[in-house]
């Protein structure tokens, strides 16, 4: 099964993202697991992803990310800052499994 | 207003985005965060201590004549050694993100702290210098001790070579052990210089000539404008102004809360971490759960008030980052001066409120996701905590209240000259 992060401050704004996301992907028939960390959790964990979605009040993070991640070689990216505010789980998913390909 | 913020996004952003990433500042802030349930706990100690009720404190004294004890057990354990927390996780932190062992830097950092301590007349630890007056320095140490131990763990001759079949974990031990050795005694030497100099306590010097100071100026009012205004500027160019400001403001504004917290009745600090939690980020960073009530009284747009409904519950707990994107907030003009004013506005009525004495000084510490009001009257103590944040939640909806009716009848006419230039185009190319 897939699996995708999303990282934010705390984890929590994300997190209500996620339970989007799944109840999108619950609809198409597309078997993901989804999980919401906060940065300093996330630093450890990166390997057990196939993708790392970043939220877009912590873009600023996304350098030191794509670091961590690049010995997986696992993509990093933002999510778009409107999807993120709608909370489109339908649209963050799809640019999730759009980077795994 | 255009060119200003092209400015701000070409000069500013990039800085703020670096500040953000910092690896030192990124490992203060991670390590405070850490240690804040931890926090949380004393607080809450301190809070059941002082529940301002008078019946459940005769009940309790008539009943238990010692049932403070408990707390300040809790206390001691927690809050009065903060320092030494943070000094362990800030280590841990910052060793993670150089890809070295963080317990054995942070077990080190541990160490280099008591080295430098000064014992209590009878051989005690100095209880008194490891909480929050100690926490300058330690931070200090913490940084030190790790970039140093890092560095030194980077030098293949320092590293003693483990033959085969001896576990890992007893290699990994001896690994650091000459980089550990050469630590301490570093501030083992420092600690006898000191007090050959005539400075036999390093810790009150630190706090006298840094810390003090330094809290002093930062609880003024233009130092804490300074502050909330950083945080929504930041915010309004969609970086996480509070996440950013989060070393400088725990830094400078928890020890002041814990000084109160210890003074009591005699608490002179107005400005605290709570304070801005419980007056001002009600909602979040710009007081945005205000903004969702004037949407709410005021707009029409339906995008508005289906982005207010959803953004309303996770607003209550402070969570604000659907109505920073999703309105958005975020580069939107018409936002721009009541987003960043309405937490100034508030930092001077809070700031006016508890100087004249209306409302006592915060001093418990809450989870940032306290709903509004309900902190308020929890970091004080009081009701009046409460008032004053109901108080000022209103201000803010009033100050909101306008932009968004002059934002709804700009859109209003842009949509009506968009359809209107539509409709004469499409009857043009008929």
């Amino acid at each position: 099964m897939k699996r995708i992060l999303l990282v934010c401050a705390a984890g929590m704004s994300t997190s209500l993202l996620v339970t989007k996301m799944q109840k999108s992907a619950q609809e198409q028939g597309v078997e993901v697991f989804i999980e919401a960390l906060s940065e300093a959790a996330a630093k450890d964990k990166i390997g057990n992803y196939n993708v790392v979605l970043l939220g877009p009040q912590v873009r600023f993070m996304e350098g030191k990310i794509k670091e961590l991640a690049k010995p997986y070689n696992i993509p990093v990216a933002v999510i778009n800052m409107m999807h993120y505010g709608m909370m489109n789980g339908k649209e963050v998913l799809a640019q999730a499994l759009g980077l795994m390909g | 207003m255009k060119a200003l913020m092209n400015f701000l996004e070409k000069y500013f952003v990039p800085v703020a985005a670096r500040v953000g990433a910092q690896r030192h500042l990124v490992a203060i802030r991670d390590g405070f965060v850490a240690i804040m349930p931890l926090m949380i706990v004393g607080s809450l100690a301190v809070l059941v201590n002082n529940l301002p009720i008078p019946v459940f404190q005769h009940f309790m004294t008539a009943h238990f004549s010692t049932w403070k004890s408990l707390g300040g057990y809790i206390w001691t354990g927690t809050y009065a050694v903060m320092a030494v927390a943070v000094t362990f996780s800030i280590s841990y932190n910052l060793a993670r993100s150089r890809d070295k062992d963080g317990l054995a830097a942070a077990l080190l950092a541990f160490v280099s702290i008591i080295v430098i301590s000064q014992p209590t007349a009878d051989g005690g630890l100095p209880l008194g210098w490891l909480g929050s007056q100690g926490l300058f320095i330690d931070i200090v140490v913490a940084l030190v001790v790790t970039e140093l131990f890092c560095w030194l763990m980077g030098n293949p001759k320092l590293v003693i070579k483990m033959p085969e079949g001896v576990p890992p974990s007893v290699a990994k031990s001896f690994a650091s052990l000459f980089p550990g050795i050469i630590i301490v005694v570093i501030f083992g030497i420092v600690k006898f210089l000191t007090v050959a100099i005539g400075v036999p306590d390093v810790y009150q010097w630190v706090f006298h000539v840094i810390q003090a100071p330094l809290m002093g100026l930062s609880n003024t009012l233009p130092a804490a404008i300074l502050m909330v205004f950083l945080i929504s500027l930041l915010w309004f160019f969609g970086l996480h102004g509070a996440n950013i400001m989060l070393p400088i403001m725990t830094s400078l504004y928890l020890p002041a809360l814990m000084s109160n917290m210890q003074a009591g009745v005699h608490a002179h600090y107005i400005f605290t971490t709570s304070f801005f939690d419980a007056f001002v980020n009600m909602g979040g960073s710009g007081t945005s759960l205000a903004l969702l009530v004037a949407i709410f009284i005021a707009s029409k747009s339906a995008h508005y008030r289906d982005l207010a409904k959803m953004a309303f519950a996770p607003g209550i707990f402070n969570i604000n980052e659907p109505v920073m994107f999703g309105l958005p907030v975020v580069l939107n003009p018409m936002l721009f001066i009541p987003f960043i004013l309405v937490p100034v506005v508030l930092v001077i009525i809070s700031w006016a409120a508890t100087a004249i004495g209306l409302v006592p000084h915060t001093m418990i510490l809450m989870p940032w996701t306290t709903p509004p009001i309900i902190g308020g009257m929890l970091v004080t103590q009081s009701i009046r905590g409460g008032i004053l944040a109901l108080f000022n939640f209103c201000v803010a909806v009033a100050i909101y209240l306008p932009f968004i009716k002059l934002g709804e009848s700009a859109k209003v006419k842009a949509i009506e000259a968009q359809s209107e230039a539509a409709h004469h185009h499409a009857t043009q190319s008929t």
